[in-house]
């Protein structure tokens, strides 16, 4: 009885809601001298089945942005919303059943447990919940990754290329209402960061997935329906349909 | 290097901490007995200097061997007519008579006082009123015995049976029970008893009547004039006396001989108790040898930076070192403190248990620091070897690279040198166990230590497997299982050092369960097959303490016409063929109504006063058929001999020689019934007996009577008081054990934050995670414990094997009572889970995360 399991694909089409909205965003670290306001009042909405990709310089807020929206950070002042609930609303155990539930993450870097193998890694958030993958869906995703002759292989004998792939299945295992990607290609050769990028893309266009992916790379923000461009603290910018020339000439105009 | 010794130890000082803790411990248990024994030594020391102030020379009768220490005398006694011969040796000024033997007070509740056949004894003594040579003190309002129905008794007595001045008092001696008027209390110098002892004084004759015989004494007490040393006095008593039945003593050697008994007492109470330190402290070295190893793994790039920017091989190591002697240094100093508050606190306990301590000042003599110290950092800096080797081995290489430093175990090489080690530890074990060197408890003891390190040098092989095994049910439960079992699998040599600790303890506990058990079937064994009696009466204790009962009981009890027949049972110190045997005595005629002692040749019935019985496995050893001459030296009336005119198989039940009554009657020091063995008439039923044997036990406050069942349940009870107490000692090396494991588990907590995060990240609850922490340390301690338990009860077997000469004859392996110590090892795990599990759950999921 996951919301995944409820929030259907032909659900998700019939209804082009708002997979997850940010309303006057604030976060503010440290105190008094030091305080960084790393979010100063940023708002902004993310439609059910996009593609959004997050950049800005070091420093500008975007991974905060991004951990905020994902239930792994808490704001300062401002809401969260993934779908209609409320992330401030929240304590740690319904935060974590949130991500476990309707959220799904691709990190840059140490995606898998290295002890578990890549089937094993896949329907972690799955086994956390003590539920079984629904067969079809699972075959179905191996297949679009590419993974299928790679599914009983520990991390350790994966290469990069492979282990983010590992990680997009575990993030698209449950369904989410969201799928988080912090820097997927940071550690990837190029020809891999490609194929992640299609990857991801697919999502969003065949099953209808939403994606938010923090980047600072003009190429990998080219596979995204609209970018948000962000600098200390606010949203400066949005770029719809980017290609790698536009988003280039922006970050340029930006001074990244 | 020093600085980076100091900055490594300051930047991980938590992780320091727990290590340091478990050699506090074990040194504090170490000091702590230390200190406790000096001081009770010194004390006594001091109270037998008081005691024997004015004493210039002592006469006694001379002692051919020194029987186990005791403190009932079995010395023969002396006639009390020397007093008048000895006053007239020049130079005499003062003579004290001492006459003591078995005397027990009844406190006011019915309840005899003090329980010589476990803890200190009760003596009755000769009230002697030369004031300068009397140890005890009369408080006010007493006054001494003046006659055959009056007693002085000690304030400690007084104090726990609530007895007062002018109170009746029963008095239990080998006479019948009978009733005294209090007249006096008294204190031992300054303490309220002497070592707990309960006292109770006589007037002289009465003294002679009651415990020994009219007109013999123990030991004459002399004062000399001033200007007479002692070796002159007693060289005058001895040319005086010229008898070489007499022995004279001059006061600097009773008072040796009083300090002695009790440092030996001490002695072995020291060893014991330092045992039990040796064990936490090397439960404690694996401790230190895992905390290192794991240090050394997480500080790889740091420690292969220094050697890159130019530090040596052996810098490094050093540096490792430096921080282990560092550790060992202050944690050896700590336990020090610790285990002086922990000698206060022993101290306390002894008084609890009735040990009479006079206080004074703790005693820390330079030994005590030293030792401490040394042993304490010793262990530690060796432990850390290992790790600061591999340390020294770090590639410089290292610091730009990602290099796991736990690389794959090589299998073959640790095979070999663990099965080497091990083999050789078991070799030193079995000559310890089966070739009886003369020292047996150092072979066993250092045998164990090495196999144990051999085990755990073998561990790393076994410990995947195990924990693969073990994990099972724990996946049943799902994913935290499922990552529990494969996080305890993940690193072999951790796993398998941190699981060493627990085995230590679990495998001595294991030895002890085994041994135990053994011994119990052994006793019930001998009971069901070997005891035809219906009842016994006995005063407890064990053959040769200084407790008993009044063969008064037993003369009784043979006039009931509901009594087929009954016997005393007697025990002896005896010397035959130069070894000491405490022997047991009964009365031959009704031996084979009672017993069956698995008659081989011979006739029990018809022995003589002067015939011997003895075990089939010493008539072979010996070469002794029936009607063969066999010489027994007794303490009190030298050699005699004796003819074998029985040989039996029941060794279990008899020991290796049997004396009939007549003969203890005439040659022990003591002749109180150690046990009264009776069988009913036939047609009288157990209730009826029990009914007409009552009223007359009821008459011996000590004596309880007891069935078949009741006698083999007191039988049992006495091993496993025993065995409580040493599973309360263990009980420190298993602690130290699972501060091990939450020291693993909390470094390899800090080792995965990011595996920890991302699974917090993707969905892993707060619980969940500490269930994972939990599973992993349930694993670790089951694969503990079901290591040691193999290895304990290989050892039990094999010590229980050694133990059959000494008549354990049943191998019993507690299959129960060992689950029980598994099920505890895994509670234990759940314990030891709960501060790291804590930890891991607070963990931050940003930072785990983000943390580069």
């Amino acid at each position: 009885m996951t919301i995944a399991a409820s929030s259907t694909q032909s659900q998700l089409l019939a209804r082009p809601a708002l997979a997850a909205r940010m309303v006057d965003a604030v976060k503010v670290y440290g105190s008094g001298a030091t305080v960084v306001r790393a979010l100063d009042g940023v708002s902004a909405e993310f439609a059910a089945g996009q593609f959004t990709a997050i950049m800005g310089p070091s420093g500008s807020g975007k991974s905060t942005l991004l951990h905020c929206l994902a239930g792994l950070d808490r704001l300062t002042s401002g809401q969260v919303f993934v779908r209609d609930v409320d992330l401030s609303t929240l304590n740690d155990k319904a935060m974590t059943l949130l991500r476990r539930e309707r959220v799904g993450f691709v990190f840059q870097a140490f995606n898998l447990v290295p002890t578990l193998t890549a089937r094993e890694n896949i329907v972690l958030p799955l086994s956390l919940a003590g539920h079984k993958p629904d067969k079809a869906w699972f075959d179905t995703l191996i297949r679009a990754l590419g993974i299928e002759d790679r599914l009983l292989h520990r991390p350790s004998e994966m290469s990069g290329g492979q282990q983010q792939r590992v990680a997009m299945g575990r993030a698209l295992v449950t369904r989410p209402d969201l799928v988080f990607a912090d820097e997927p290609t940071g550690n990837l050769d190029s020809k891999s960061a490609t194929e992640l990028l299609e990857q991801m893309r697919s999502a969003v266009d065949e099953f209808g997935q939403t994606v938010v992916m923090v980047t600072h790379d003009a190429r990998a923000a080219s596979y995204s329906d609209r970018v948000l461009f962000l600098a200390d603290g606010h949203i400066v910018k949005e770029l719809e349909k980017p290609t790698t020339d536009t988003v280039l000439d922006m970050v340029r105009i930006l001074g990244d | 290097m020093w600085r980076i010794t100091f900055s490594g130890l300051l930047a991980h000082k938590i992780r320091y901490a727990l290590t340091a803790l478990a050699v506090t411990l074990g040194v504090a248990f170490m000091s702590g007995t230390f200190v406790l024994t000096d001081t009770i030594g010194r004390t006594f020391d001091g109270l037998f200097t008081d005691v024997y102030h004015n004493t210039s020379a002592v006469v006694r009768a001379y002692q051919p061997f020194t029987p186990q220490a005791n403190f009932t005398s079995q010395r023969s006694k002396i006639d009390a007519t020397l007093v008048s011969k000895i006053r007239l040796v020049d130079g005499v000024t003062e003579v004290r008579v001492d006459a003591q033997g078995y005397a027990q007070l009844v406190g006011k509740n019915g309840k005899p006082i003090g329980n010589p056949g476990a803890g200190a004894p009760t003596l009755g003594q000769a009230w002697n009123d030369v004031s300068s040579m009397n140890p005890y003190r009369l408080l006010p309002g007493g006054y001494p015995p003046r006659s055959s129905s009056e007693v002085v008794i000690d304030k400690r007595s007084a104090d726990v049976g609530n007895l007062s001045v002018g109170a009746q008092v029963m008095v239990l001696t080998k006479q019948a029970p009978s009733i005294y008027t209090i007249t006096g209390i008294v204190r031992w110098e300054n303490a309220d008893s002497p070592l707990g002892a309960s006292i109770t004084l006589f007037d002289q004759a009465t003294a002679e009547r009651v415990l020994g015989e009219p007109g013999k004494v123990d030991e004459i007490d002399v004062a000399a004039a001033p200007g007479v040393s002692q070796q002159q006095m007693a060289e005058r008593l001895r040319s005086a006396l010229s008898d070489p039945k007499l022995e004279v003593l001059t006061g600097k050697q009773i008072t040796k001989e009083g300090q002695n008994s009790v440092r030996d007492a001490l002695a072995f109470f020291n060893t014991f108790l330092l045992i039990f330190a040796l064990i936490a402290l090397f439960v404690g070295s694996f401790l230190i040898f895992n905390t290192f190893s794991i240090i050394v793994a997480q500080r790889l790039r740091e420690l292969a930076l220094l050697r890159a920017v130019g530090a040596s091989r052996p810098q490094v190591m050093g540096s490792v070192l430096g921080e282990s002697l560092v550790i060992g240094v202050l944690a050896s100093a700590a336990g020090l403190g610790v285990g002086i508050g922990l000698a206060v606190g022993l101290r306390a306990m002894l008084v609890a248990f009735g040990i009479d301590i006079p206080s004074s000042g703790l005693l820390i003599s330079p030994r005590t620091i030293v030792i401490s110290l040394v042993v304490g950092t010793l262990i530690t800096v060796l432990a850390a070897i290992a790790p600061a080797k591999k340390a020294g081995k770090i590639a410089p290489v290292a610091a730009l690279r990602d290099v796991a430093i736990d690389g794959e175990t090589r299998k073959v090489r640790r095979t070999i040198s663990g099965a080497i080690v091990t083999a050789i530890g078991l070799v030193a074990l079995f000559i310890g166990l089966f070739s009886h060197p003369s020292n047996r408890v150092t072979f066993v003891g250092v045998g164990a230590a090495v196999v144990f390190l051999g085990v755990a040098n073998l561990g790393p092989l076994v410990s995947r497997p195990l924990s693969r095994v073990i994990g099972v049910p724990l996946t049943w439960r799902g994913t935290t299982g499922q990552l529990a079992r494969s996080n305890a699998m993940r690193n072999p040599k951790r796993t398998a050092a941190t699981a060493a600790a627990l085995m230590v303890g679990v495998a001595v506990i294991s030895v002890m369960s085994v041994i135990a058990s053994s011994m119990k079937s052994t006793v019930s064994a001998v009971v069901d097959s070997n005891m035809r009696a219906d009842f016994v009466v006995s005063a407890g204790g064990q053959p040769g303490s200084p407790i008993g009962l009044s063969p008064t009981l037993q003369q009784k009890l043979s006039t009931l016409p509901q009594i087929a027949s009954s016997t005393g049972v007697r025990a002896g110190t005896v010397r035959i063929d130069g070894s000491t045997n405490i022997v047991l005595a009964t009365d031959p005629r009704h031996v084979s109504d009672l017993f069956d002692i698995d008659l081989k040749q011979g006739d029990v019935a018809s022995m003589t006063a002067t015939g011997i019985a003895i075990s089939q496995q010493k008539a072979d050893a010996k070469h002794l058929a029936i009607g063969q001459p066999l010489k027994v030296q007794f303490t009190t009336t030298g050699t005699k001999t004796f003819t074998v005119q029985a040989i039996y198989g029941a060794r279990q039940l008899a020991g290796d020689y049997v004396l009939p009554l007549a003969a203890a009657e005439r040659n022990f020091s003591q002749q109180l019934d150690y046990q009264v063995y009776v069988k009913l008439a036939a047609g009288t039923t157990p209730a009826d007996g029990r009914s007409a044997i009552d009223p007359i036990v009821e008459h011996y406050p000590t004596a309880k009577l007891m069935d078949r069942t009741e006698f083999k349940h007191q039988q049992l009870a006495q091993i496993n008081q025993m065995l409580n107490l040493v599973y309360g000692l263990l009980a420190l090396a298993l602690f130290i054990a699972l501060i091990g494991i939450a020291n693993t588990l909390a470094l390899s907590i800090h080792e995965r934050t990011r595996e920890l995060g991302l699974l917090r990240a993707v969905g892993m609850t707060r619980p969940q995670l500490r269930s994972t922490v939990r599973s992993e340390s349930v694993i670790i301690a089951l694969l503990g414990a079901a290591e040691g338990l193999v290895v304990g009860t290989l050892f039990g077997w094999a010590i229980v094997s050694a133990l059959k000469s000494a008549g354990v004859t049943q191998l019993s392996v507690p299959i129960v009572q060992l689950v029980v110590v598994a099920l505890l090892a895994a509670f234990a795990g759940v314990l030891a889970a709960v501060g790291p599990g804590r930890r891991a759950a607070r963990l931050d999921v940003l930072r785990a995360i983000t943390t580069e």
